[in-house]
């Protein structure tokens, strides 16, 4: 009895081992829960009658060319899922940028300039809670182009925290290293260069993380109202096609945004971890 | 001292509170500090250490008073007073010779390339940290990062070194030996230092003198102690210096003597508060009589009071103040005892001779607010002695010197003011006033008679009683206090230190009004209505006015005579309860035998001497309040007496019967 039992739980023992490895110890709860949720999908979507394609149905409808091929051409705005990302991606890359280099400045006055903080403030605060959409047609009326108009909306959305972030910053540089420049009587620009920077680092990579993942979300809502091209504008041309893969092409174009989306927050992230390593 | 390279001038900094109002954190603090000398500043937490260091760094500005370094304000924060912090503020993102480096090169722009490269290098190595000089902040020990910062610091040599509580943070191994590098690197720099510390072997290892703050608010120097163990200092041998722990137990007790005080105001208020509630609403309501019984003695000394009563001072602010007339001291101070009178105009020796109980009654925890009156006494001789060419204290002595019979005195009160400047005078003379002298307690009313009776040989009085005697022709003068101690204090207002905490308000009133009239007795032009004041029944009565107008003849009442100014009741802090003159009169106690001169005198004095009332009650009278200057007081006899060093003093004195130190 005794012998036996032992026997039953090194077993169990041994056949466990595997399962306590770091990695897996990681991966188990995700992958269960996902995979729980997609058998879930899978299930329900047996009940639809407008007939919602479940996961599996997603996969086998995009295989080929979406999935296969993302960079197909096929002239026109027939374009694989890469090459419309890329057109999102581009978008974004100018009107972050943008907002990017005006904000950090604007942010910089803002902080540095008792006045200018106290007027601006009222103006950002209420700013900066507009939805993306909002500006979309007084973006429009301005450049009267599309794509320029997506760039504004991108800009107007991502530059808020960045700003906010950046006078922060320079607010919550410690008293200690004020203190050391001013007995140092550091100039202006060592000041800038060797204090000021290095300790709002960390802030403006905030900033700047949340104004990414704000980019984003304005960029697709944009392209589906007006552009010819980007990721947006392939969810909504797929609606409009209402074709029998329509629902699939619609369901793998956001999942891949939200992987980019994902991509995209790590990547700002880790930039940041990199430049304000110091300043930790 | 050398001549002084950083001058901090009656510094006063305040800080506003978000409720409006405003905290003094610092008061009047006077300090001089010599070109290399290395000081420490000493106190409780919160008692305004790094403020302090902050306004001579310049990152923080006074309210009033000022910081000179060689001769130049201090206005704003610069390398040639190069502060180490609390916290060491290295840069984080920058390694430990880039940290050094910002330092070097933004001070030393002049300077080549190589030069400064060099200094950089030389720094590190100063403080042993070659191995480390690539590493961050991050990655270094506490200790390893105070020596960064006190390397950086002294990398840009500059004049004065600020430490704000250095070695804080640190374990005692790494305190100890960081604390013998500092110590060697500041001596071969030369550099004048100053360090905020909590610990009291710190200071006494490292400094030439030690500045001891009183607690906040308004924290104030205390005491400064001179370091005298020589240098240069191992730690282990100051320690077996004979005189380290004699230095070492007058911090502690200072440090102690400041918790114990700051513990007894607590329990002081804490039940005033509670009692101050119901009292208020009943003032309100019109049922408390806001009435304080007064005693006092005829005299010149009562001018503020008749004149504060005349103006209504007092009735302005819903303040009744019943005057009290006696003609005995002793009788007043009686009834001050009992409760009877609420405050009392009193010698100024009075409240600290109610304290020890020096009149064998027990000790009554009397304080003192404010002092009322300054000089103004005379010590006068009866005629006989004029004829025998007696017109000084040398001649005085002289005549004594062979004399059978003691030389008949006569004072006020046993152990007041009058006495002990009588003895003082005396004893500078070589006349030992327990041989030499007799001396009897009279009323000052009944001396005029006594002398006329020849039963004294003369007396020490205020002016007006003396200059009635010399106007009828029994006396004449031979001293008056200028030629003992000109500006000494003569009377100040006494009370319980429990009725001022539960009647503060009250006592504050009154205060403000005996200022205000002081103000109006020290204007010259005012003199003639004084004179009529004074005279009225109820004050010196009809009969003085003649000697009121004569009173300042103080000669052989021919009109050739000295003319003396009146009594001082106002002025350059003249009201201010000085702290310094009470040590002073606690020395002559002990001198004369008396009791012993306690160990506790800074908690006494700090108990009795209230001048946080004082300044309040400066103030409500719309003058500024001024704390007491902490410079030795000069007296005639040439040796000045020094606050902080009140022993030395007394072995120094002449005629000095003083007993064992009484231990607290």
């Amino acid at each position: 009895m005794t012998s036996l039992s032992t026997t039953t739980r090194r077993q169990r023992r041994g056949s466990a081992q595997w399962l306590r490895s770091p990695l897996v110890s990681q991966i188990k709860a995700p992958v269960v829960c996902i995979g729980l949720t997609l058998a879930l999908w899978q299930f329900l979507s047996l009940f639809s009658s407008e007939g919602f394609p479940g996961p599996i149905t997603v996969i086998a409808q995009t295989w080929d060319p979406y999935i296969v091929n993302p960079f197909f051409d096929d002239g026109g705005t027939a374009k694989g899922l890469g090459l419309q990302l890329l057109i999102s991606l581009q978008r974004v890359a100018v009107g972050y940028t943008l907002a990017a280099v005006v904000g950090i400045a604007a942010g910089l006055a803002i902080g540095l300039n008792r006045f200018l903080r106290r007027g601006f403030d009222p103006l950002i605060q209420v700013l900066r809670t507009v939805p993306p959409l909002a500006w979309l047609p007084i973006s429009l009326l301005l450049f009267q182009q599309a794509d320029t108009a997506a760039i504004f909306v991108i800009f107007i959305t991502a530059i808020w925290p960045i700003i906010i972030n950046t006078a922060v910053g320079i607010n919550e540089i410690p008293q200690d290293y004020t203190n050391v420049a001013r007995v140092l009587r550091l100039r202006k620009r060592s000041y800038l260069r060797d204090i000021l920077m290095p300790a709002t680092a960390p802030y403006v990579f905030t900033g700047l993380r949340i104004a990414i993942g704000l980019a984003w979300l304005a960029i697709v809502a944009a392209e589906m109202l007006k552009a010819d091209g980007g990721i947006g504008f392939f969810i909504w041309d797929a609606y409009n096609a209402g074709g029998d893969s329509s629902t699939s092409q619609i369901i793998l174009a956001i999942v891949v945004i939200g992987l980019v989306g994902l991509a995209l927050d790590r990547l700002v992230g880790s930039v940041g971890d990199l430049v304000a390593k110091g300043g930790k | 001292m050398a001549k002084a390279f950083l001058t901090v001038d009656d510094v006063t900094r305040s800080f506003p509170l978000p409720k409006g109002g405003s905290y003094v954190a610092l008061k009047d603090i006077d300090l001089q500090i010599a070109e290399g000398e290395f000081i420490s500043l000493i106190g409780h937490s919160g008692c305004g250490k790094s403020t302090l260091l902050n306004l001579m760094a310049g990152l923080d500005q006074a309210n009033t008073g000022g910081i000179l370094m060689e001769n130049r304000q201090v206005t704003d924060p610069g390398p040639d007073r190069m502060v180490v912090f609390q916290n060491y503020s290295l840069l984080p993102w920058q390694t430990v010779r880039q940290n050094i480096a910002l330092a070097v090169n933004n001070v030393m722009r002049e300077a080549g390339e190589a030069e400064r490269r060099e200094r950089i290098e030389a720094s590190i190595a100063l403080v042993g940290l070659g191995h480390a000089a690539d590493k961050h902040p991050g990655e270094l020990s506490g200790g390893m990062k105070q020596r960064v910062a006190i390397a950086r610091a002294l990398a840009i040599r500059p004049k004065l070194l600020l430490l704000d509580e250095p070695f804080g943070a640190l374990d005692a191994l790494t305190r100890g030996n960081l604390q013998q590098q500092l110590m060697q690197i500041c001596q071969q720099a030369g550099v004048t230092t100053v360090m905020v510390t909590h610990s009291v072997d710190e200071a006494l290892l490292l400094s030439d003198r030690v500045v001891c703050l009183t607690n906040g608010p308004a924290a104030g120097i205390g005491q400064i102690v001179p370091v005298t163990l020589p240098r240069p200092r191992q730690r282990l041998e100051v320690m077996e210096h004979p005189d380290y722990y004699k230095l070492r137990s007058e911090l502690i007790n200072f440090l102690q003597q400041q918790r114990r005080l700051k513990q007894h105001r607590q329990t002081l208020t804490t039940p005033t508060v509670a009692g101050a509630a119901p009292s208020s609403t009943a003032k309100a309501a019109g049922l408390t009589p806001r009435k304080v019984r007064l005693g006092y003695l005829p005299g010149l000394d009562v001018a503020p009071l008749a004149v504060g009563l005349e103006r209504g001072f007092f009735a302005e602010r819903d303040t009744q103040i019943i005057p009290v007339v006696f003609h005995r001291w002793q009788q007043m101070e009686e009834q001050l005892r009992s409760g009877e009178l609420d405050v009392a105009i009193t010698s100024a020796s009075a409240p600290l001779a109610l304290n020890l109980g020096l009149q064998g009654q027990g000790a009554w925890p009397a304080i003192t607010p404010m002092t009322v009156t300054r000089n103004g006494n005379a010590i006068c001789l009866a005629r006989r002695f004029r004829d025998l060419q007696i017109d000084g204290l040398s001649a005085l002595a002289e005549r004594l010197k062979g004399r059978e019979w003691p030389l008949r005195l006569a004072i006020g009160q046993q152990g007041s003011m009058q006495e002990l400047l009588l003895r003082h005078w005396l004893a500078s003379g070589g006349i030992d006033p327990d041989r030499d002298v007799e001396f009897k307690v009279l009323s000052p009313m009944a001396m005029q008679a006594a002398l006329l009776a020849g039963e004294i040989d003369g007396f020490i009085a205020g002016r007006y009683r003396v200059a009635k005697a010399v106007e009828s022709g029994l006396a004449y003068v031979v001293a008056t206090d200028l030629d003992i101690w000109s500006n000494h204090p003569e009377k100040v207002l006494t009370c319980h230190e429990g009725w001022a905490a539960n009647n503060e308000a009250l006592l504050l009133d009154l205060c403000s009004g005996l200022i205000r009239g002081g103000q109006i007795c020290e204007d010259g032009g005012q003199h003639d209505n004084l004179v009529g004041l004074l005279s009225r029944p109820q004050w010196l009565g009809t009969d003085s006015a003649l000697a009121l107008q004569r009173q300042f003849d103080l000669g052989p009442g021919e009109a050739s005579g000295r003319r003396l100014p009146l009594n001082r009741y106002h002025g350059d802090r003249a009201h201010v309860a000085n702290p310094a003159e009470g040590a002073w009169i606690l020395t002559q106690f002990s001198r004369w035998g008396w009791c012993p001169f306690p160990g506790n005198r800074l908690e006494l004095l700090g108990q009795v001497y209230r001048n946080d009332l004082c300044s309040a009650a400066l103030e409500q009278a719309g003058l500024p309040a001024l704390r007491p200057e902490r410079q030795p007081i000069p007296l005639a006899c040439g040796l000045p007496f020094d606050q902080d060093d009140p022993l030395r003093y007394l072995e120094q004195l002449p005629f000095s019967r003083t007993t064992a130190t009484a231990v607290s």
